[in-house]
């Protein structure tokens, strides 16, 4: 029974020592940077990821020479608050003194990551309906439109109207990744053997396209397109913690 | 008489003053193998001219088992220096070997060239016989992901095969990266019968993968002094390893490593300006040396102090094979005074020892003119701040993250727009808000307009009476017929008049078919009904079936 008992108090530490408050802050101002990214990796999969916590890891990641898993963080943390302050600056500073590209963005992603993707859909579904709704249900009424129902029809045709620049801001936004490996061409055509057009290094940010043979067609910063395997991008979309794309060892 | 002593004195000095030379020497290769041929070089420089030198050949004694002959000299007339050239061949045995001092009798002057010295060695890889190969040399050890590691090909001839060039350099290696030079770049070896490709591999990938290159060296077999027996081929070569790379490991990793490995040393850094007034910009220059990723390497960040502020100017990216990396600095003094620049710390890790060392740029002294602002804002020191306030912290970089604990968060992240039920639900509403209004709409038209029901109903109903008479005149039922006849009759005037069917009699079938025969109706009626009343046979209402089956038709048409 003490056996069970020791064994129980163990699992509770062991899954509560992570989580303390401040534990991975004091780790990373200490300069623990390993200790810190284990606590933070440790709450975000305990909790679920929050955009603090991905700014987080990205910083920790960016100081263990993780280039493109720190890129992966902050754009992630972008999506879930576009004005987070300590994803913003990791940008900025790669961007700066760490050498990496990242699209310029046009005015309709710059408009869209003013309240992020979902806000703008939700934001779109209930002008869309609003104005369908104020359409319809006088028609079905057999009634002229009142003057409540013209306000609710001007104001979701207004929301509709707006929220369409957005949509499409977020949806280029969505298509982009991060190049996740060092000094990856890309190609011509996307084969094995392509011809390579020019370079990309571990955590530059490109615009992809079409899939085709394994491949991804991407647009880099300085607007030049070409082919890049997809194993080497990791889409900004569609996942929290960055993918473990180490090579698995040789049995 | 003492000024005519003195210049006397000053000749006589000069001529008197005997004229200095000076003997270097160089054999090619400087390290030869047991029985290469070799090439010795003496140089001889004078106060004096000194022309061709006579008899050279006899006054050098070569020992044993060395071959030596005076193969020319190079000099020009009333030129002070002279070049004598001999050819030779290393003796068998390993060891060193001195060529005794001999006299260089020049038409001025005799010149001593003193001992010279050859070394011998079987480690040089030279081969008087055999065939070219080429040999892979590359580091075994375990690599590290981002490491910079210098290899080469090196192609090693003999006196029967020379190698001459190489082309065509492959390398498949997943998970590595590999560069060269350029495709004609190659060096030749010490001992001149070979060359060497160098050639750099950079890991990308944790794991063990496998390592191939593959090319072709131009090999030139025959007699190497008579070109006429010469004729050239090329000979593929092929390697395979397998190359085991980990991650730099994270323990013991400092806070500041900017992802450099290898060996680094550091230079004195350079400063723009020493002597700096406050404000006034001036350039520090760092500069890496030493064999690493230094193309890598992020730029060291510097925090600005009190005295400074620092910002990352620009860097100077040589070619890979510089060697060397510079990050150039902008420094602004805040104060006047006798100020140090920072010292900055680089932290490297040697794949060697495999751990990781540090070099440093030392500081230097700045004497900074001018007068203090006003006001300086202090980036650590806020002299405003009550006592126990953290200080501010730069802006520049990173920033400090605070992470919440206890907050839900997400498992995925994923946009609404990827999410199934978003549409599924939304489509349906859609689809059964446009469903409702289509059917509201069709029954509130029919509601509106009752008469395309009424007369739909009235059409059925004269359709099935025709029905029914043709049924009865088949089974030769006069009277059902004539009922049948009404019936239909009846129907179909029915919705003309607005009017119920039962209630119609033949003046009303008249109203709806103006034209109709008065007699034939009659006739009809009282023979649907006439049993009662004692009418006549209905079998003459059959008779004039044609002309009731048009009656029906014209009002079927008008419904």
């Amino acid at each position: 029974m003490s056996r069970y008992l020791s064994l129980l108090a163990l699992w509770v530490l062991g899954a509560t020592a992570p989580l303390q408050a401040g534990v991975g802050e004091a780790a990373y101002e200490r300069g623990d940077f390993v200790g810190a990214l284990q606590t933070w990796r440790a709450q975000a999969e305990a909790d679920g990821v929050t955009a603090e916590l991905l700014s987080a890891i990205g910083n920790a990641e960016w100081k263990l020479g993780h280039k493109g898993r720190a890129m992966v963080c902050w754009e992630r943390a972008l999506l879930l608050s576009p004005r987070d302050p300590v994803a913003q600056a990791g940008i900025k500073h790669a961007q700066g003194a760490g050498g990496t590209d990242r699209p310029t963005q046009t005015w309709s992603e710059n408009y869209a990551a003013f309240l992020g993707a979902d806000l703008w859909l939700i934001l779109g579904a209930l002008g869309f309906w609003g104005t369908l709704l104020a359409v319809l249900v006088p028609k079905l009424r057999r009634q002229p439109m009142g003057d409540w129902t013209q306000r609710i029809l001007i104001t979701s045709a207004t929301l509709f109207a707006l929220s369409i620049p957005g949509l499409y801001g977020a949806y280029t936004l969505a298509s982009r990744a991060v190049v996740r490996r060092t000094e990856v061409a890309v190609k011509l055509t996307p084969t094995v053997l392509g011809e390579a057009l020019n370079g990309t290094a571990e955590g530059d940010v490109v615009r992809t396209g079409r899939k085709l043979n394994g491949h991804t067609y991407v647009t880099s910063a300085d607007g030049k397109g070409g082919w890049m395997k997809s194993t080497e991008l990791e889409p900004i979309w569609g996942g929290a913690l960055p993918a473990n794309l180490d090579q698995p060892q040789a049995p | 008489m003492r000024t005519c002593f003195v210049i006397l004195a000053c000749f006589v000095a000069t001529s008197l003053v005997r004229a200095e030379n000076h003997v270097t020497w160089e054999i090619t290769p400087p390290v030869c193998g047991p029985g290469q041929p070799f090439r010795l070089q003496v140089r001889i420089e004078s106060d004096d001219a000194l022309g061709p030198a006579n008899q050279v050949g006899r006054e050098i004694k070569p020992p044993r088992g060395m071959a030596l002959r005076f193969s020319g000299q190079v000099f020009r007339a009333n030129a002070t220096e002279a070049t004598l050239n001999f050819s030779g061949v290393a003796p068998e045995e390993e060891g060193t070997y001195i060529l005794p001092a001999f006299n260089a009798r020049f038409p001025s002057q005799m010149v001593l060239v003193p001992a010279i010295n050859l070394l011998v060695s079987n480690k040089t890889g030279y081969r008087k016989e055999g065939r070219a190969r080429a040999e892979l040399v590359l580091p075994e050890r375990t690599f590290y992901v981002g490491e910079k590691i210098a290899g080469s090909v090196v192609m090693r001839g003999s006196e029967q095969e020379t190698v001459t060039g190489t082309f065509g350099l492959e390398c498949e290696a997943e998970g590595f990266t590999f560069q060269t030079e350029g495709s004609s770049f190659t060096q030749p070896l010490q001992d001149g019968h070979g060359l060497m490709k160098p050639f750099d591999l950079t890991p990308i990938r944790a794991g063990q993968g496998e390592f191939n290159l593959s090319g072709i060296m131009l090999v030139n077999t025959g007699d190497r002094i008579s070109s006429l027996n010469t004729y050239g081929r090329d000979r593929p070569f092929n390697f395979r390893r397998k190359l085991t790379v980990e991650h730099v490991p994270e323990t013991g990793r400092p806070a500041d490593w900017g992802g450099s490995i290898g060996k680094l040393e550091v230079t004195p850094p350079d400063l723009s300006n020493r002597f700096p007034e406050v404000g006034e910009p001036i350039k520090l220059k760092l500069t890496l040396v030493g064999e690493g990723n230094l193309e890598r390497i992020i730029a060291p960040e510097i925090p600005g102090t009190d005295t400074w502020d620092i910002a990352l100017a620009s860097e100077l990216r040589q070619r890979r094979s510089e060697g060397r990396r510079t990050f150039i600095y902008t420094l602004v003094p805040r104060l006047p005074g006798d100020l140090k620049t920072p010292a900055v710390r680089f932290p490297t890790f040697n794949p060697d020892s495999k751990k990781f060392e540090a070099v440093e740029f030392v500081s230097i002294a700045v004497k900074v003119s001018g007068n203090a602002p006003a006001k300086v804002e202090l980036v650590t020191i806020d002299p405003s701040a009550k006592l126990g306030t953290p200080a501010a912290k730069t802006i520049t970089g990173l920033l400090t993250p605070t992470v919440a604990a206890g907050v839900k968060g997400v498992s995925k992240i994923e946009p609404l727009a990827a999410s199934q039920p978003f549409w599924l639900s939304n489509s349906a509403a859609l689809v059964a808000l446009l469903l409702t209004t289509a059917v509201i709409s069709v029954v509130g038209y029919f509601a509106a307009h009752p008469e395309f029901l009424i007369r739909r109903q009235a059409r059925g109903n004269l359709r099935r009476a025709r029905t029914a008479a043709q049924d009865a005149l088949h089974r030769q039922d006069y009277a059902a017929y004539a009922r049948a006849m009404t019936q239909g009759l009846r129907a179909g005037t029915a919705p003309l008049l607005n009017a119920e069917p039962l209630a119609l009699t033949q003046s009303d079938i008249l109203r709806a078919l103006p034209t109709a025969s008065p007699t034939l109706i009659e006739a009809v009626f009282l023979a649907a009904a006439g049993e009662k009343y004692g009418a006549k046979d209905a079998r003459q209402t059959i008779a004039e079936d044609a002309q009731l089956q048009a009656m029906l038709n014209t009002l079927e048409a008008q419904l």
